[in-house]
């Protein structure tokens, strides 16, 4: 009572999980993209997921840029005489324009049919897109003083989702192509049960911890945070879609097409929580 | 610190020919006067809403044992700072001589990745508009008074200090009263376990400001509530 204390603004706001949300599906399609040179059941997916994927490159970008203070700085990150490369974001930067140079050449080469080429420049673009969701991870990792983000398992829990984002709008987007559905809906059940274990060792170190652990716990598991994080992030979008997978149902189109929502809202969710969830104990220090 | 506890090539303290400056801040002394809030904001013209040094205070106790318990709070100019691995443009950087952490404004891109880094909340982002200077929408934070230090003056809140609670000098210099005062105190650091070697030291610091405390039981929601009454007046 009576005490004085200085309340300090969170560092990243919304738009930054927003941005990662964005950049998870685009890594995923165009994951799904190059898995069409690999397998014949996603064919009809090779076209759809290429431009999908560069359309959210371009939504991406403008939301990274359009979340810095000065953004017609942005140039400075791609300047050599500024390039700081102990900083996750300057390696992110880098990542995200080869991709979306790798991106271009991949369309184009779709467009003038060249099978060849296509096929090579599949394989780096799903490549470089393999580095969006583990900078983004990074960007996070590297802020060792705050609980849940420091955990070392980030990177990987971003690829996971990344991979069962890009496989949900992948199930949406097949219709009713069967055997598409079929492969989509294994690789959606597969990537959503590794962010389910990644979810639960997080929360199982988390709440183990020290003090700022314990109650950074308590911000993200009760209250709105804890609607958002534990409601929709981990049962509903996350449990729920694992067994509608499961079961019959889910083995049916709308039962993928439903997996796919769920699997987006959670995705879009646990995004929003682990980067907001962390910072709120910091803005009481 | 010995030789061989210096683990990062950044580190400045003890080595020879290089100054390393810090500041003690002696919390028995501190009477919570804020004069070094005002000597700041009057230095640097900053904005409401945001501070480069501030005295948070806390009422510990329970009637009739209650004191107000403060401690200033600045940039603790770390030896490893985090801000300055993580600005993708190098826009922070540390100055070799003094181990001043500084800000390039002209090179900010306004990422906010320093903030995020920073476990001191040290560092704030300026508002788009302000009265008397041109910079704004970047990060900004103390600067030990870099411009006043190497004048051989003390920083605005040293010179301004009352109680004489905020001492600073060169850490490398064993004849400097901070030296004096790290060597013959119990002296006390924030959050050490981050292994940022921070370099202002407290004497007296009481653990209820220095660790994470109650405040933090509070729901989100009500602490969003208080955090939107302190900020309502100010544009930022």
């Amino acid at each position: 009572m009576g005490d004085y204390v200085w309340f300090h603004d969170v560092s990243w706001h919304a738009t930054y999980a927003i941005y990662f949300f964005v950049i998870g599906i685009c890594a995923g399609l165009s994951f799904l993209s190059y898995g069409s040179w690999r397998t014949e059941a996603l064919r009809s997916l090779r076209e759809k997921a290429a431009y999908g994927s560069f359309a959210l490159l371009v939504v991406g970008g403008l939301l990274l840029i359009g979340d810095l203070s000065q953004p017609l700085r942005f140039l400075n990150v791609l300047n050599p005489a500024y390039l700081n490369f102990t900083s996750p974001l300057a390696w992110g930067a880098l990542n995200i324009l080869a991709f979306g140079i790798a991106s271009v050449l991949y369309l184009v080469a779709l467009r003038q049919g060249n099978e060849a080429r296509g096929k090579l420049l599949a394989t780096i673009a799903a490549l470089l897109a393999l580095g969006l969701p583990i900078y983004t991870g990074y960007d996070l990792t590297v802020h060792q003083s705050r609980p849940v983000w420091n955990t070392p398992v980030m990177p990987v829990l971003f690829v996971a989702l990344a991979v069962a984002s890009g496989s949900a709008v992948g199930a949406i987007l097949a219709g009713a192509n069967q055997a598409a559905q079929k492969l989509l809906r294994e690789y959606m059940l597969w990537s959503t049960g590794a962010v389910g274990v990644i979810l639960i060792s997080i929360l199982g170190t988390t709440s183990y911890g020290g003090a700022a652990q314990e109650l950074t716990f308590m911000i993200m598991t009760t209250g709105t945070m804890g609607l958002i994080f534990v409601g929709i992030g981990i049962v509903a979008g996350t449990a729920a879609p694992i067994a509608l997978l499961l079961a019959p149902f889910g083995r049916q189109q709308m039962g993928a097409v439903l997996a796919g929502v769920l699997v987006l809202a959670g995705g879009a969710a646990l995004r929003y929580a682990l980067l907001m969830g962390p910072q709120q104990l910091q803005t009481l220090y | 610190m010995s030789e061989e506890l210096r683990v990062s090539p950044i580190e400045t303290r003890e080595m020879p020919g290089k100054r390393r400056f810090a500041m003690v801040v002696d919390t028995r002394r501190c009477i919570g006067c804020m004069a070094c809030q005002v000597a700041c904001k009057a230095e640097y013209d900053t904005p409401l809403g945001v501070n480069r040094t501030w005295v948070p205070y806390k009422v510990v106790g329970k009637y009739p044992n209650v004191k107000k318990q403060f401690l200033p709070r600045l940039c603790n100019h770390c030896d490893d700072p985090p801000c300055v691995r993580n600005c993708p443009v190098g826009a922070t950087y540390k100055h070799e001589d003094g181990g001043f952490v500084l800000q390039r404004y002209e090179r900010c891109i306004g990422c906010r990745s320093c903030m995020a880094a920073c476990p001191y909340n040290a560092r704030f982002m300026l508002p788009s508009h302000r009265t008397y200077t041109p910079i704004t929408n970047v990060v900004d934070k103390c600067t030990f008074c870099f411009h006043r230090v190497t004048q051989n003056l003390v920083p605005a809140c040293v010179q301004t200090c009352i109680g004489r609670a905020r001492v600073f000098g060169d850490l490398n210099d064993p004849t400097s009263e901070v030296s004096y005062l790290v060597a013959k105190n119990a002296t006390q650091v924030l959050r050490p376990e981050e292994g940022t070697k921070p370099h202002v030291f407290y004497i007296g610091a009481d653990r209820n400001q220095t660790e994470f405390g109650r405040d933090a039981y509070r729901k989100p929601e009500v602490m969003e509530l208080e955090r939107s009454a302190f900020k309502r007046h100010f544009d930022i």
